[in-house]
């Protein structure tokens, strides 16, 4: 269904009314470029009275006509935002949710639209940061507030015993999907069973939290993106997957993020959670996230592969696996154990 | 007997041509995608490089490692089953030869999927 179309546009503008139960005008609507998963639109809006007169600029994302399997659906992500917003987590605020499919086909909902750089490969090209590594700590540690259980949040369903040997099964059971041999990853999940740290009290992770999947403008933080993978885990995860030697962008030196060095992102981290970091746990789920990566880039390559979706771009990312391995054989090697 | 100039030749020309002539007459919303073009010609003509030599040298290895014999695709499968089944874990007696092998391979694809990642070691 084209959103920009008259009859669409005119039952939008309707709706939107009837939550706001007053008169609203739709000054803009314009489709925005985004991911096969979600299908997202810049609207611009005016409130003639009431607690949401004036203008607002603002997104909406509705469900794509099909889905990812691992990943939310627009109803649940709105949950988690909110969820993360009511912590105090910097996120763009989501205004209403609309499950009623016969006003755009499909679910959506509307969300405060957030400016700003998000490409990862342009922020770590800028000095090092750490007031930026600062603020995503204490954003990370907000989140991780986040504790089961939570009546809002029960479509998570209930969390892992034990995270980290939870996700060797899920990875272990996409690489046995895959039908293609890869002996390295094996190499780095078995020593992720040997090494599996005792787990941590669960909190809501994020689970996709690195430089890429924010918003900076002006050197401010301005919003995290991407909530679609969130779920309970150890929060060391989300602080591996962040300083992941892979998700620094070629910036390797700044051990977070690409953006700065760790001291002043765990610093922020530590002060806003009031727990101490474990560097031991954090280079743990560091092994995790490239065997994660590696698991997904092959999923990737395997939709090209398999002719169902051809694309250069998933070709290539089959070709990020060997480094990943790499850097698994190497991380795995000094433990004393490995 | 093929006639000449040979593939690699024929890829490298080609990616010159790409790079050198092309890449900067595209809009910029293109230019990504001429860079990833180039890049693929990049690892093909890496792997065509490395030749059958290397893998046959790595099969000899494996197989000896095994101690089975068999095709690549076969041979890995069953390398990567003992590694699940945890016989080359710490502490077992072929752990570091199974390391050092694992490395090499992977240090070779390396060499042809991205090979500035083994300049940053």
């Amino acid at each position: 269904m084209e959103l920009s179309a008259g009859k669409t546009r005119s039952r939008l503008q309707d709706y939107i009314a009837s939550v706001a139960n007053c008169a609203v005008e739709i000054t803009e609507l314009k489709h925005l470029s985004g991911g096969a998963i979600q299908d997202n639109w810049a609207v611009n809006l005016t409130v003639a009275e009431g607690e949401w007169v004036g203008s607002h600029e603002l997104v909406l994302r509705r469900d794509a006509p099909s889905g990812v399997a691992a990943s939310h659906g627009r109803a649940h992500e709105y949950q988690l935002l909110k969820a993360a917003h009511s912590a105090g987590v910097q996120v763009p605020e989501p205004c209403f949710l609309c499950t009623d499919t016969s006003i755009l086909g499909r679910p959506f909902f509307l969300m405060h639209r957030i400016s700003g750089e998000a490409s990862g490969y342009l922020l770590v090209k800028g000095n090092d940061d750490p007031g930026l590594a600062r603020k995503l700590g204490l954003n990370l540690a907000r989140l991780h507030s986040i504790q089961p259980p939570r009546n809002d949040l029960v479509f998570l369903g209930s969390a892992p015993n034990d995270p980290a040997l939870a996700a060797v099964e899920r990875y272990r059971g996409y690489i046995d999907s895959l039908d293609w041999p890869m002996p390295v990853l094996e190499w780095g999940l078995t020593w992720l069973v040997a090494e599996a740290p005792t787990p941590g009290k669960p909190v809501l992770c994020h689970r996709d939290y690195r430089t890429g999947n924010y918003m900076v403008d002006c050197g401010e933080l301005t919003g995290v993106l991407d909530w679609e993978f969130a779920g309970w885990g150890d929060r060391h995860e989300d602080l591996g997957w962040f300083c992941a030697k892979c998700w620094r962008f070629g910036a390797t030196g700044r051990e977070a993020g690409g953006i700065s060095e760790r001291a002043p992102f765990y610093e922020g981290y530590e002060a806003e959670a009031g727990t101490a970091i474990d560097p031991k746990a954090v280079a743990y789920w560091e092994v995790m996230a490239h065997v994660r990566w590696a698991v997904i880039a092959a999923q990737q390559a395997a939709r090209h592969i398999s002719g169902i979706e051809p694309s250069l771009e998933l070709a290539l990312t089959g070709h990020v696996i060997p480094e990943l391995e790499l850097e698994i054989l190497k991380m795995t090697l000094d433990s004393g154990h490995a | 007997m093929r006639d000449r100039p040979d593939t690699a030749d024929l890829l490298k020309i080609a990616r010159q041509v790409l790079r050198n002539d092309l890449t900067d007459l595209l809009p910029t919303e293109k230019r990504y995608q001429a860079l990833m073009v180039s890049n693929a010609i990049a690892i093909a003509g890496r792997q065509l490089g490395v030749g059958g030599e290397t893998e046959r040298r790595e099969l000899v290895v494996l197989r000896d490692l095994l101690g089975v014999d068999g095709q690549s695709e076969d041979l890995y499968r069953e390398l990567s089953a003992r590694i699940r089944a945890g016989t080359y874990a710490a502490g077992t007696p072929d752990h570091a030869r199974m390391r050092a092998f694992l490395e090499t391979i992977t240090r070779r694809r390396v060499g042809e999927s991205n090979p500035r990642a083994l300049d940053q070691d």
